[in-house]
């Protein structure tokens, strides 16, 4: 009972910075930009997150810093494809790879040190206790105590649905993803709300990173972000970018990278427990990819669209 | 390849130059860092052999890629079919004992299979299942990642170090260094001029740039998609095998150690968007890059710049020369369509009455 508790409670946690950058994601996804640079976006977060933290000693300071960070990432992103007109694809390698180089080159020249960052002196994020949901055994330990930006994320997770799917900016959104030439001619300008789009990515990215840095663990590791921001994407694509979808897919997700830390100290290799979240959206992506081809397989299509 | 220059140029210059204020910001002398930077990686005959020496696993990695996207095949997997060749290749060179001329090429076939193999599920994956290589291929890096780490801290860890690292292979599979000068390179050469036949002369090659130009297109114009795509697959696969390969042939340690991989891979991805998947031009970034990277060691020693500087010139290169192509096709194609407008107009008011009459 108490292991499944824990397993419980650390899906929850693993989950979250998954479902924030899917967030952010699908504000892109109904845009339609491919966004890659989550990846990017997400690890310079948690950078500045930690910077922040670190050198004002407020963990607020810290969340602030990381969500700039993952707007600033956002920033760059806009200017080159939406007002230069770069290719998605190959723009957001190149954010990512900007990402990695940045930090890990500011990570020795501010640090001065080389792998990982750790210090007192990180003001972590608090971790809320709910008040009455805390007394129930079994459930209190599973849905109290978590770093409030876990709370934070599933509220996030409804207002997006209701964004996208019940206001102007999201019907304005949806359209622009639909055909970006019908806006404009209605007058609307579809780049500036492209580029909102890939603003409001930007801020969840960074929301997800400075999750990752300041309240998954709290330090910061060159490139911590570890694939999750790919695995955002995935997930995605897997749930074409419902909120809601996304909340579930997330903690799917959770519970299996939390399946293979506590799998950790049997039998089965540490290395092999590792492997689990990426398997999983292997095989997660079969089931996706048999249910789309059983009701309209349009393989060149797809494929076209990517690069 | 020559429309391709002038952006090229442009953009390289101005991401110096912005390398360069970022150097001056941080109260480092800049001048004098690219000094270094390119004294240590050109100006000697050892630092340009160790520039060739880091070039080796660039040129295979951008390759793969460029191979990749230029057919429309998003292979992401380079990371993964790195570490796997390196791996196969360590295996094979511990386990089979003979004699160097006999080892090396089989070596390099265990490289290039091994590679191709890894790519080859993603690409089984896509036409068995239709499952996005994107997502295939990248997830299988992790799992790669995770299996090699498996390997040299558990079954094949040499007990008498202390870190995770295998065995040397046995000495038949070691690439000869002459002088300095590391046999791989040639390896990587040779590669390179296999590779741009094939994309340029043959008949597979054509199919390649038909389907990276419009799938669709190729497709009804009679390409063999299918096949084109999973040989693609597994020729990006397998060049990025090999390059991973040759990091255990050449050099001087000949095992696979944590970390072997560095971030070689996904600076092959960028080496082929930077040079638009062309091939020759592929090549040249890869030199280029090397130099950047070689260069840095020096600029660390010199000026005491950290040597990670290097990634982050290199991401604001690629960055840089996109954006300059993008806005120099698109002023190009505002000019040309200027000109038209211009030469219709200058039609128009020659006999532009004319037609309007006969039009009303």
């Amino acid at each position: 009972m108490h292991l499944m508790v824990e397993m419980i409670r650390s899906s929850i946690l693993s989950a979250t910075p998954v479902l924030l950058a899917g967030l952010g994601g699908a504000y892109t996804y109904y845009a339609d930009v491919f966004n890659i640079a989550m990846e990017g976006m997400m690890l310079i977060g948690a950078f500045t997150a930690v910077a922040g933290s670190y050198s004002s000693g407020s963990w607020a300071v810290g969340v602030l810093s990381g969500i700039a960070g993952g707007l600033a990432a956002a920033l760059i992103f806009a200017f080159f494809v939406v007002s230069l007109k770069t290719d998605e694809f190959v723009t957001g390698t190149a954010l990512n790879m900007l990402a990695l180089g940045g930090t890990t080159y500011s990570l020795r020249q501010l640090f001065h040190v080389k792998g990982a960052f750790m210090s007192p002196a990180i003001q972590s994020i608090p971790r809320w206790n709910i008040p009455l949901v805390s007394e129930i055994p079994c459930l209190g330990p599973i849905l109290s105590g978590h770093p409030f930006i876990v709370y934070i994320g599933i509220l996030l997770a409804f207002f997006v649905e209701w964004h996208i799917f019940n206001t102007r900016f999201g019907l304005r959104l949806r359209a622009v993803g639909e055909d970006a030439i019908a806006v404009d001619s209605v007058g609307v300008s579809s780049d500036r709300i492209k580029a909102q789009a890939i603003m409001a990515s930007g801020v969840l990215c960074g929301l997800a990173g400075a999750y990752l840095s300041l309240g998954y663990v709290t330090l910061f590791a060159e490139n911590m972000s570890n694939g999750r921001g790919w695995i955002a994407l995935a997930v995605i694509i897997l749930t074409r970018g419902r909120p809601m979808g996304l909340l579930l897919m997330s903690l799917v997700f959770g519970f299996f990278d939390g399946l293979g830390l506590s799998l950790q100290g049997t039998m089965i290799p540490p290395q092999f427990t590792q492997m689990v979240p990426y398997v999983v959206t292997i095989v997660a992506l079969y089931f996706y990819s048999r249910e789309k081809g059983t009701a309209k397989g349009e393989p060149e299509q797809s494929k076209a669209s990517l690069s | 390849m020559k429309k391709q220059l002038l952006p090229a140029i442009i953009g390289i210059v101005v991401a110096l130059l912005a390398g360069l204020i970022i150097l001056w910001a941080q109260g480092y002398p800049p001048l004098q860092s690219y000094a270094a930077l390119f004294s240590y990686s050109l100006f000697s005959r050892f630092a340009f052999f160790s520039t060739l020496d880091k070039a080796t696993p660039l040129i295979l990695t951008g390759l793969s890629a460029a191979v990749g996207f230029g057919s429309n095949c998003v292979n992401l997997g380079q990371p993964g079919q790195f570490l796997i060749g390196a791996m196969a290749v360590t295996a094979f060179g511990i386990a089979v004992d003979l004699p160097a001329a006999i080892m090396i090429p089989l070596s390099i076939l265990v490289a290039l299979a091994a590679g191709a193999c890894w790519s080859g599920i993603a690409a089984g994956l896509r036409r068995r299942f239709n499952m996005d290589e994107f997502i295939t291929t990248l997830m299988l890096n992790f799992i790669a990642d995770y299996f090699t780490l498996y390997l040299i801290s558990g079954p094949m860890l040499d007990t008498k170090m202390y870190s995770p690292l295998t065995p040397m292979t046995n000495s038949g599979a070691w690439l000869p260094i002459w002088n300095g000068f590391g046999s791989a390179f040639l390896v990587a050469v040779a590669a390179f001029a296999v590779v741009s036949v094939l994309w340029n002369r043959s008949k597979i090659g054509y199919e390649w740039r038909a389907m990276g130009q419009n799938p669709i297109f190729s497709r009804t114009g009679g390409c063999r998609n299918d096949a084109a795509y999973v040989w693609a697959m597994l020729l990006s696969g397998a060049l990025a095998g090999l390059a991973g390969g040759l990091m255990i042939m050449g050099g001087m340690q000949h095992r696979f150690v944590k970390g072997i991989g560095a971030n070689y891979a996904w600076d092959g991805v960028m080496i082929a968007i930077v040079a638009n998947n062309n091939i020759l031009a592929t090549g040249l970034y890869a030199l280029f890059f090397s130099v950047l990277q070689t260069g840095a060691m020096g600029m660390e020693l010199e000026t005491s710049v950290p040597s990670e500087f290097s990634l982050v010139l290199q991401a604001i290169v690629v960055l840089f020369v996109v954006a300059s192509r993008e806005s120099t096709r698109m002023l190009m194609n505002n000019i040309a369509a200027e000109m038209r407008m211009k030469r219709a107009r200058g039609r128009d008011k020659g006999m532009g009455d004319g037609r309007r009459a006969s039009n009303g």
